[in-house]
């Protein structure tokens, strides 16, 4: 298992669009995938998990992977997260 | 002989009288209003068959939205979409609406609602604006999903001649039964404007309200009559009442066959319009059947609200396009006029909802909801170009025009710059219905190019009435004479300003009310089309003049009981 902390970058944060290309992203792993924010954790491949996260620019997550890609799907959540999910123009 | 329905009895219920007329048949009770869904326990043998009812929902979920994804180019969208597919296929929604499959032993429906729910209520609680937006969606999936698997609830059939007992209705589903024939409406709650009634009304059903107990005491199947002429219902007719009411019914449709020539005048020649005010598609027969010269307002909002929703620019279009296409004259389409009653999906609960976020104030935060439709609209106006009128609601100060308008033009611009014609002069009006614009209608009327007077809400906001409670609606009075004096400074302030004034509203379609409109000057006036035959007659027989002295009386009288005394002597004398 490994985990390893992130910051929300575009300005909407996470809402449904974001949510949804992290979620579709992240189905593409064989690897559990959770995330940790305030105390919380939800099941980063759930949309609604991650929508109630309600997490805007600027909020810390930590990513929490465990399966066979785990490394894999790490740099790939966190190279998306870095892009602002190549939507930052609203 | 007359049955009286002054008391309830054994086989008669007592109701008010919201839309006239007769009609005999089997009755069909709808129990659930819907919205709210209740737990409802299952046996152990049915889990599996309610676990299979949500996976086959899901499944068609998603196929329709995939539908829907086919051939759209809009990046945005199509990414919409694919947020909505993937919240349908969440896993953590599937594992709690199994939990409360087999584990509570509730059914389907509840646990869709349930599970959506605690999500939608998660996502109040982070109190982020941003997420509220979406708490919208949630809860548009959410009753999908629902209506998706109880089926028995959004598809129910019904036969023809059908008469509907129901505790309340939405529009949307009234229309729905119309389409598949239904002839009557009961409702056991209700305002005479509500909603609803407004459009039993348009459609020429007659209905009854405020029937006590009628969903528990009326059994589905069994032929009853709706007299709606007299304010009752008969359950359990003698052969000899149905005869009766079978004669009833055949003089009634002899008579109601409305003729007026196409001639629009007043006795001494001063021309008037009567337009219609339409909602739903299914109206447009009555319209020209009534000898509309026109839609007066076209609401917009069952557009969002209805079964299936159409929000999307392609979809307004080919909406405004049937009404453009089944009507002759001008079509004054509204903006969505959301908030106040017409909205239960909403992401806060406001105290206040009709002095909270609506109409104008909602559509200038809502930018993209606001943008499609002015998309759709003007780009139609460009198709019938002196056709389209544009009209915008809950306008309460002068800054709202402006902001507006900025919009306007720069849709104007973007289709202009991709070839799309526009209409260059089409009219951009606002609805006067809050007081403020009354009282200062000048400075409203002069940045417009027309006011149309909404006289249900300006009633129930200058006499502080929520036209929607029962308990007051004897209070509702829509041509009470300090309502009429805000209506004549309108007419001042924009005469002064050279800007026109029309009517759209219960207001313009009562006797009363038609005849002091008149007596203002008001010469255009938009109604339910069932109301336009008598309107026509009373405002065809008697002098301008004539309706100039009534308005003149009616602004001075201290009530409603007074004006209507009043009118009667008025009428009478006037009429010879």
């Amino acid at each position: 298992m490994i985990k390893e902390k992130v910051t929300i970058k575009n300005s909407a944060g996470l809402h449904a669009r974001p949510s949804a290309q992290l979620v579709k992203l992240a189905s593409k792993f064989k690897s559990d995938f959770y995330i940790h924010s305030y105390g919380y954790r939800v099941n980063g491949k759930s949309i609604l998990g991650v929508m109630t996260l309600a997490a805007e620019s600027g909020a810390e997550l930590e990513l929490e992977l465990e399966g066979p890609d785990e490394e894999e799907a790490l740099n790939a959540i966190k190279e998306a997260i870095e892009n602002k999910f190549g939507m930052d123009e609203e | 002989m007359s049955i009286s329905f002054d008391e309830n009895t054994e086989n008669t219920i007592k109701g008010r009288s919201a839309a006239h007329g007769i009609s005999i048949g089997p009755a069909v009770v709808i129990k659930s209003g819907s919205k709210e869904i209740s737990p409802k326990a299952i046996s152990e043998s049915e889990i599996d068959s309610h676990k299979k009812k949500f996976c086959s929902a899901r499944d068609l979920l998603t196929q329709e939205l995939q539908k829907m994804a086919v051939g759209l180019e809009d990046k945005s969208t199509s990414e919409i979409i694919e947020a909505q597919q993937q919240i349908i296929k969440d896993p953590s929604i599937q594992k709690l609406v199994f939990e409360i499959i087999d584990e509570k032993h509730l059914s389907v429906d509840f646990a869709v609602y349930e599970t959506f729910s605690s999500f939608i209520e998660q996502l109040k609680e982070s109190g982020s604006e941003l997420f509220s937006q979406r708490i919208i969606d949630l809860e548009d999936i959410r009753d999908r999903y629902v209506s998706k698997v109880c089926d028995y609830i959004s598809e129910l059939k019904i036969p023809e001649g059908a008469i509907i007992i129901a505790s309340k209705i939405s529009p949307t589903e009234l229309v729905n039964y119309y389409e598949q024939g239904a002839a009557g409406l009961v409702l056991e709650k209700g305002g005479i404007t509500s909603h609803a009634v407004i459009i039993a009304k348009s459609l020429s059903i007659p209905c009854l309200i405020n029937a006590d107990k009628a969903t528990r005491r009326v059994l589905s199947q069994g032929t009853i009559i709706l007299d709606a002429e007299n304010g009752g219902l008969i359950l359990d007719p003698t052969d000899k009442v149905l005869k009766e009411y079978a004669e009833k019914l055949k003089g009634a449709k002899v008579a109601i066959k409305a003729d007026n020539n196409g001639c629009f005048e007043t006795k001494d020649g001063h021309p008037f319009k009567l337009l219609a005010n339409v909602e739903f598609e299914a109206e447009l027969p009555r319209v020209s059947e009534k000898n509309a010269q026109g839609i007066g307002l076209l609401r917009t909002e069952s557009l969002l609200f209805g079964k299936k929703l159409r929000k999307e620019v392609a979809e307004q279009e080919a909406f405004y396009t049937a009404m453009l296409e089944n009507v002759e004259g001008p079509v004054t389409i509204r903006l969505f006029d959301i908030g106040g009653d017409k909205n239960a999906r909403r992401p806060y609960k406001e105290a206040n909802p009709f002095l909270g976020w609506r109409g104008i104030r909602l559509l200038l935060d809502e930018k993209k909801l606001l943008r499609s439709q002015l998309k759709a609209i003007l780009t139609i106006a460009g198709k019938y170009p002196g056709r389209v009128k544009l009209l915008i609601p809950m306008i309460s100060v002068v800054d709202e025009i402006d902001l507006i308008r900025s919009e306007i033009e720069r849709m104007q611009g973007a289709l202009l710059s991709s070839g799309v014609s526009i209409d260059e002069n089409l009219p951009i009006g606002i609805m006067v219905e809050v007081p403020s614009v009354a009282l200062s209608a000048y400075h409203f009327a002069k940045k417009v190019d027309f006011l149309s007077i909404g006289s249900n809400d300006l009633t129930q906001y200058t006499l502080a009435v929520d036209r929607g409670n029962e308990k007051i609606h004897r209070l509702f009075q829509h041509y009470h004479p300090a309502v009429l004096k805000l209506i004549e400074m309108t007419v001042r302030g924009a005469n002064k300003a050279d800007v026109n004034v029309s009517v759209c509203g219960e207001l313009a379609g009562d006797e009363i009310g038609a005849a002091c409109l008149m007596g203002f000057g008001i010469r255009e006036l938009s109604m339910v089309p069932n109301s336009l035959p008598g309107i026509h007659d009373l405002l065809s027989s008697r002098d301008k003049k004539d309706f100039e002295e009534l308005a003149k009386k009616a602004v001075d009288l201290p009530s409603s009981e007074e004006l209507e005394e009043y009118f009667r002597e008025w009428k009478d004398r006037t009429g010879q």
